[in-house]
């Protein structure tokens, strides 16, 4: 509880009151003005920065979910005692660090890096088509980077199905369709929404993919927020951004809540 | 220097070999930014209160009577940018000569990778009327924290009967600049330029004008700096406007100019310093780009094709500019320090490794014939440059000729704090607009 206090709820206070204050860029003094009208109108300058992000990683999430559904599947289910190993080799690639695994995209998918040289030399692209500084770059990266995100909760419900009730199934006549659809697939429900959250709300506020994968036209409210707080400096309206996006996070979650119902999400988060 | 001298620095438990190895041929300072801020200095009056009218912190230090009263400690703590000093196997030949001759000792920390965060964290000592930790800091001058810094009387002045080596050698460049008249606070470190290069492999007529940045021939291939300042510096230079007496009025136009160069689906992106990794990978064709980095691609046979333009319109000119904060405990060794940074024989070992514009045009002539200890220092640099010295005293691009230093450009002083507003509000939606 204390540290629940001391690494959550101190700093979220202290952001929530920072985005209502006034802050001098030189000084850095901040004064409580209880300035309730930066957050509309921060909104207003950048919604189309959050329709971006929405947009984006809504796409990743997606992507990341049918990529990493049947790899989470096929291990639960066929990886037999090597499960841990194919775990591991699921994982390996992510231990090195973030910034440097998105800068490998950037170079994979440059102009003149070899798989784009190499669906030029196929006839399959034209040659002034790319990928780099486009919004499907970014999506790409955003995907690849939280992929195990979304595969680790996945494995951890199917895992948990007990294979007697897909005996049972298959002892009353399901194919192996119907009983994917009506035994495995709702039971990795709650597994499902984990990997939605834990994908789609860091993936939302990311700000890497997008500097080194975007151009001009895919700005994330991530990157917003960032230069407000290292560019411009100014620290009120960084946390009204913030706080903005907390917001929408927490709208989203509850909505997704209501919809799916969050009776195992515990177990699961 | 010993190696645990350098503590707290960024790069820490990395052999800094090992570091340029993994990173560029060599690193550049500007190289190590994550994100360059931009912008302003010198009269800030300030927005919301603070510090206006009443007297500054600083109104009683850094007069000759202070100075007088200050003694030698025989150590001082100096903040710098990474890789931005004479470094052999972990040490700092320039800093241990210095040592050797003055027995004081220095602690050199490498710290300072953008200039708005770095001001972040010594402001809350400051504030606090605390000492930061640092008698010397590197700031930018194209960009706010310096000039907050001024405004907030968080300097203290400089003692000029301790800077004969300043008097005597510092260029015309970093002399009684815009910035800081009279030199009251600031010594330069070092300078550089933010102009256009190109690929000559893909561009064949550059022409020598800032507009092939606009030019649609290039859309979807143009590279343009994430850095407000910059941003609106060439948008200036490109109508024909000097930034640095420039009016708000000016700034909208260069605003309406570099919206349109963005929505006629010329630029590429706004980058930081991943620039240059376009330009090298050939996504980029042409960008604007900072003159020590493509001194340093040009090192390496790979990347002879790319080409720092010098522009007719000019040529931006951002300097590092040491300086002592207020409270410092080690005011007179800070001094001392500075000023041996101006003898032309330091400055020609600190040039060889650094390759920006030097501050002591001199020391291009201890370069070619060092006559003191950078004789030894030189040559035992040699083969981690991998140079011959005359490489760096021939380079425009270290000791500019005439031509280039007319060309050069300052820029737009910002006189207060709506000002800085004003340029942010104007160009950061271009670069982070949707």
């Amino acid at each position: 509880m204390v540290w629940l206090a001391l690494l959550f709820i101190v700093p979220l206070a202290i952001m929530l009151s920072l985005s209502l204050k006034t802050c001098n860029p030189a000084s850095g003094v901040c004064y409580m003005t209880w300035s309730w009208g930066e957050l509309p109108h921060q909104v207003s300058l950048y919604h189309s920065q959050f329709i971006t992000s929405l947009e984006y990683a809504a796409a990743a999430t997606v992507v990341d979910l049918v990529v990493s559904f049947p790899i989470a599947y096929w291990i639960a289910f066929h990886g037999g005692r090597k499960k841990n190993f194919f775990l591991m080799m699921l994982l390996v690639p992510f231990f090195v660090s973030f910034v440097i695994r998105t800068l490998v995209w950037e170079f994979i998918l440059s102009d003149n890096g070899f798989f784009m040289t190499f669906l030029r030399h196929a006839h399959l692209i034209s040659s002034n088509f790319h990928i780099l500084g486009t919004g499907y770059a970014v999506i790409a990266g955003l995907s690849y980077n939280y992929l195990p995100f979304t595969a680790l909760p996945l494995y951890v419900a199917l895992e948990r199905i007990d294979r007697r009730v897909l005996e049972a199934a298959y002892d009353l006549y399901a194919s192996r369709r119907e009983a994917f659809q009506r035994v495995i697939l709702p039971l990795s429900i709650p597994g499902i929404f984990a990997a939605f959250l834990l994908t789609f709300i860091p993936a939302f506020g990311d700000y890497v993919n997008q500097q080194i994968l975007g151009g001009t036209s895919s700005t994330m409210i991530g990157t917003v927020i960032q230069n407000t707080f290292l560019v411009t400096g100014d620290y009120a309206a960084g946390s009204s951004l913030s706080v903005v996006l907390l917001v929408i996070s927490l709208l989203g979650i509850w909505l997704y809540a209501r919809v799916l119902g969050s009776r195992s999400i515990e177990e699961y988060l | 220097m010993s190696d645990n001298n350098n503590t707290g620095a960024s790069y820490e438990g990395i052999d800094p070999a090992l570091w340029r190895g993994l990173t560029q041929p060599r690193l550049t300072r500007r190289q190590a930014l994550g994100v360059a801020g931009g912008g302003i200095a010198a009269s800030l009056f300030l927005a919301s209160g603070a510090a206006s009218g009443a007297s500054l912190p600083n109104a009683k230090v850094g007069n000759p009577t202070w100075w007088k009263k200050q003694k030698l400690h025989h150590t001082v703590n100096f903040a710098n940018w990474p890789l931005y000093i004479d470094t052999l196997n972990g040490k700092y030949p320039s800093l241990e000569h210095f040592t050797k001759t003055t027995n004081i000792k220095v602690n050199y920390f490498q710290v300072i990778d953008d200039n708005t965060s770095f001001y972040a964290k010594i402001r809350p000592s400051l504030a606090a009327s605390q000492y930061t930790g640092y008698d010397i800091v590197v700031m930018t001058n194209n960009n706010p924290p310096l000039g907050y810094l001024m405004e907030l009387g968080w300097l203290i002045p400089l003692d000029h009967s301790m800077m004969s080596n300043f008097n005597k050698y510092a260029g015309p460049l970093v002399k009684n600049p815009a910035w800081d008249r009279g030199n009251k606070y600031t010594m330069a470190w070092q300078s550089g330029w933010t102009s256009v290069a190109y690929n000559s492999k893909q561009v064949k007529d550059p022409g020598d004008s800032v507009h092939i940045l606009f030019d649609k021939k290039y859309a979807g291939r143009v590279g343009m700096l994430s850095d407000p300042f910059e941003l609106g510096s060439v948008g200036l230079l490109a109508l024909g406007i000097e930034p640095a007496s420039s009016t708000e009025k000016d700034w909208s136009k260069a605003a309406t100019l570099l919206q349109k160069q963005k929505s006629d689906g010329i630029v590429a992106a706004y980058y930081d310093q991943s620039y240059i990794q376009h330009l090298k990978n050939g996504d980029v064709w042409v960008s604007q780009a900072y003159s020590g980095d493509i001194y340093q691609a040009n090192l390496s046979a790979k990347y002879k094709d790319l080409v720092l333009m010098i522009p007719k319109e000019g040529l931006m000119m951002w300097t590092d500019n040491m300086c002592i904060p207020l409270y410092a405990k080690n005011p007179k060794d800070a001094m001392t320090l500075m000023d041996y940074y101006y003898s032309p024989v330091t400055q020609s070992v600190v040039e060889y490794y650094n390759d920006y514009i030097c501050p002591v045009p001199s020391a291009k002539q201890q370069l070619l014939h060092p006559t003191s200890w950078n004789k030894a220092a030189l040559a035992s640099l040699k083969p981690e440059i991998g140079l011959p010295t005359t490489a760096t005293a021939d380079s425009p691009l270290v000791f500019p000729s005439g031509r280039e230093a007319a060309l050069t450009k300052t820029y737009y002083q910002f006189k207060n704090q709506e000002e800085i507003n004003t340029w942010t509000n104007l160009f950061m939606p271009i670069i982070q607009g949707a």
